[in-house]
């Protein structure tokens, strides 16, 4: 059976990229623009890892992470974001993997491959 | 009144104290005069229970028969997860140019200090503080066998104005594989002085600072602390060994229990003084012994180690930055006045 990946990308762009790439990889994508979406899809799914961004509209990805770890603590989260920085903020600890964005996807899929034990 | 220029004797660093607009405890009282609550404890990776979302321990002190990463530990020292300076030797220096530049090598670890969200390290039992510098010494003890790091590095950011980004209460450890610019400097001027003394520039300043007694905070048998006579910042502190040691691992079993109970003591009287501000905490010591000793024989007669305590109340801007002059707008002296009194 398929691996059910969450990615949590508020650019549109991004999300059809990562999708497509990951789809054939073998993966079952389902992507939401921003955190709100992202706990109801949370609420319906059983979800083997979850990949969010970081700066987005309205939650970010950090409080996000921190609801998610509220409900559950046993999903791996990679976080995806622009920005080096913030590796430094400790509440990043609760993910399990940051992945700088890059135009390359090889980091990511390593990763994910890794946490999903492949 | 006009102000004053002082002088720092081991850095030479100038400041401004500006007397004519000195201030008293209330006016860095956040309105409503209300400590800010902890942060809501919705997640935090440094809480007991969640010990599997930091990297593998590499200390801790818990209880007998309670495995690694798992609750039941009282200080624990983990790896920082996503580090800057990544272990191991550190190779030759590279050029670009007239540019330098060096492989990020370094150890970057975590001491949670215990396992309380809500209780900071001046809220504990003495015993208990006692324990995280226990921890800070076997941590140093540690990293330092590893010749490639010259310095580590302890320090404490309390709040987020002082740079702390989780509230859980915990300290850092930093290890460079080179001495960084500001200790070297603290080695030259102490060098320096001790010529003109003949004896430690620290513990000169430290008699000098008794006789006077007007900056004194606290002291004990073994340990203390004052405003510093070129204080930076309002309420800033030192706290000086009164035994003459370079090295904070020389520190004996006796006297880290004193050291606790000053610590605590000034925490808390800071954070009655002031509200309970945003502070960082330096540990200034002689890099690495095995090192240090080499390039510098005598440095164990000349480098005192000491805490440094800087309560985060006034903004460093463009004037501190552009001169390295600070102005201060709490002469030391009433500063520890104020901290003194119960």
């Amino acid at each position: 059976m398929k691996k059910k990946i969450l990615l949590v990308e508020d650019e549109r762009a991004l999300c059809l990229l990562y999708e497509e790439e990951l789809s054939k990889e073998g993966y079952d994508i389902t992507a939401v623009t921003d955190a709100e979406a992202a706990l109801a899809k949370l609420g319906e799914i059983t979800f083997d890892l979850i990949i969010t961004d970081i700066r987005m509209p309205g939650k970010n990805g950090i409080e996000l992470i921190t609801q998610i770890m509220g409900l559950r603590k046993d999903i791996p989260i990679i976080i995806n974001s622009a920005y080096q920085s913030y590796k430094e903020d400790f509440m990043t600890w609760a993910a399990d993997a940051y992945v700088v964005k890059s135009s390359s996807l090889d980091e990511l899929k390593a990763r994910i491959k890794q946490l999903l034990g492949e | 009144m006009m102000s004053e220029l002082r002088k720092d004797l081991i850095s030479g660093r100038w400041v401004i104290i500006a007397t004519e607009r000195s201030k008293r405890p209330d006016d860095f009282r956040p309105r409503g005069a209300v400590a800010p609550a902890p942060e809501a404890v919705g997640f935090c990776p440094f809480c007991e229970g969640n010990e599997g979302k930091t990297p593998p321990e590499v200390f801790s002190l818990r209880t007998a028969g309670t495995a690694p990463d798992s609750p039941g530990w009282t200080v624990r020292v983990v790896p920082n997860k996503f580090p800057a300076l990544t272990p191991g030797p550190p190779p030759p220096r590279a050029t670009q140019g007239i540019f330098q530049s060096m492989e990020g090598r370094g150890v970057h670890e975590v001491v949670i200090e215990n396992p309380d969200h809500a209780l900071e390290l001046g809220d504990l039992p003495v015993t208990h503080i006692r324990e995280v510098l226990r921890v800070f010494q076997m941590r140093i003890r540690a990293i330092e066998c590893d010749l490639h790091y010259q310095y580590v590095q302890i320090f404490k950011n309390k709040g987020k104005e002082a740079g702390a980004s989780l509230s859980h209460p915990h300290s850092q450890i930093v290890a460079t594989p080179i001495i960084p610019k500001r200790v070297k400097e603290e080695i030259y001027g102490a060098d320096r002085l001790f010529r003109v003394f003949k004896e430690c520039a620290f513990c000169r300043i430290l008699r000098d600072e008794e006789a006077a007694g007007t900056r004194i905070i606290a002291k004990n048998g073994h340990f203390t602390a004052f405003a510093p006579y070129a204080s930076r910042f309002p309420f800033e502190m030192t706290v000086y060994p009164k035994r003459h040691s370079a090295f904070f691992t020389d520190v004996r079993e006796d006297e880290l229990l004193t050291l606790a109970e000053t610590l605590k003591h000034v925490l808390t009287r800071l954070k009655e003084t002031v509200n309970d501000p945003p502070f960082n905490m330096v540990l200034h010591q002689a890099p690495n012994p095995a090192l240090s000793l080499k390039g510098w024989p005598d440095i164990h007669l000349k480098s005192h180690w000491h805490l440094e305590i800087i309560p985060i109340l006034t903004k460093v801007a463009g004037f501190e930055w552009g001169t390295g002059f600070y102005i201060n707008p709490i002469p030391p002296e009433t500063g520890a006045q104020f901290l003194r009194q119960p």
